[in-house]
């Protein structure tokens, strides 16, 4: 005589494939890394760490040796450890910009470069100290010649605005393309191509005459 | 006609040697952009980690040696006066060091993240799959208890005249 009815034992057997079922989807889905957006954040803070107070006495007009302190940084959100770079270029107001639809760097000189390696949701933050060094003026036009930044001095090539107005630090965010081998404007997410830039603009309004 | 082949010999050893004992100069024409496809391929490297399961703290530690070697190499780019090329040449071999064993270790990382990813899915469905069986057993042992509850009430009842 069986111990179990065979009615009983086609319940049991339903009970367990449905059991069975239920457990190895949540197997699935405890083994499985989920999908999450891939992102980059970058960023300019002022003197206080926070989106203000970006020039002394909250006046855009810099003078010659004067330190203006910023914090630059970067947050990797792409899920993977990521080589990225920011690159510090000098532009005046009618340089172009990045071109965020195109995928476009600015064509302005690549002053100063900030490479790093970061892990998955690291965040690289450096301090950005930088002072024009010295600036000239002739004829209507104020060129800066030299721009230091962080104890490092840069020579900045023929780079002019009228006046000394309108001059800018841009910043743009690239990225190491493992299958481009090179670093690239912004990055690749979901197959959409996605670019990351700042500017911070300034005056430069005392140079010394020519 | 032996005495060529001895030449010959002599030339090609000569010619090896040349190229060992030139490999430290190659090093030394090394720049932050020649490194790049370098520091690149160790990237390479980590992500395969990463997708065999490396933790985020495992990667972690390689990354730390990688600024590391990305901080030396920006102080080598910078030694730019023929004196200081002894200490360049210092600056880039440590480089290259770090970067081999950053290779290496993702490697090692790679077999062994792979190896741990393979049990802890096996576990899980393993575990899945006793957890069916234990769900089953207690559901038989549950309708079978009912059923004798059942049973025993039916047989506790009593005939009352209404």
């Amino acid at each position: 005589m069986s111990l179990i009815s065979s009615q009983n034992r086609r319940t049991l057997i339903v009970v367990f494939i449905t059991l069975l079922v239920v457990c190895e989807m949540l197997a699935y889905v405890a083994t499985t890394p989920r999908p999450q957006e891939q992102f980059f954040q970058l960023y300019v803070l002022g003197a206080k760490h926070m989106a203000a107070d970006y020039y002394p006495d909250n006046d855009p007009t810099i003078r010659i040796g004067e330190p203006v302190t910023w914090y630059l940084g970067v947050t990797d959100n792409m899920g993977t450890a990521q080589l990225v770079s920011i690159r510090v270029k000098m532009a005046n107001q009618t340089i172009r910009p990045p071109d965020d639809q195109q995928g476009l760097e600015s064509p302005a000189p690549v002053v100063a470069e900030f490479m790093r390696f970061l892990r998955e949701n690291e965040t690289f933050e450096t301090p950005f100290v930088w002072n024009v060094t010295d600036a000239v003026s002739s004829a209507g036009s104020t060129r800066i010649v030299t721009l230091q930044i962080n104890n490092e001095t840069y020579q900045i090539q023929n780079w002019s605005a009228r006046d000394g107005y309108n001059f800018r630090l841009i910043f743009e965010l690239w990225t190491w393309q493992t299958d481009a081998n090179g670093f690239q404007l912004g990055w690749t997410a979901s197959g959409e191509h996605r670019v990351a830039w700042l500017q911070v603009w300034f005056n430069m309004t005392s140079p010394r005459p020519t | 006609m032996p005495r060529t082949k001895t030449k010959l010999a002599i030339a090609v050893g000569l010619a090896m040697l040349a190229l060992i004992a030139i490999q430290p100069l190659t090093v030394t024409s090394q720049t932050i952009g020649a490194l790049e496809p370098r520091f690149g391929e160790t990237i390479v490297a980590l992500h395969r980690s990463e997708s065999a399961g490396a933790t985020s703290s495992e990667i972690g530690e390689l990354v730390i040696l990688l600024n590391n070697a990305l901080a030396l190499n920006v102080e080598a780019l910078k030694l730019n006066v023929p004196s200081d090329a002894p200490r360049r040449i210092e600056l880039l071999t440590q480089v290259d060091q770090i970067l081999t064993t950053v290779e290496n270790r993702a490697a090692e990382l790679t077999a062994v993240a792979t190896q741990r990813t393979f049990t802890n899915k096996v576990l899980a469905y393993v575990g899945g799959a006793i957890a069916a069986v234990l769900g089953t057993v207690a559901y038989a042992f549950l309708t079978s208890f009912y059923r004798r509850y059942r049973v025993k009430r039916t047989f506790e009842m009593r005939v009352t005249r209404k």
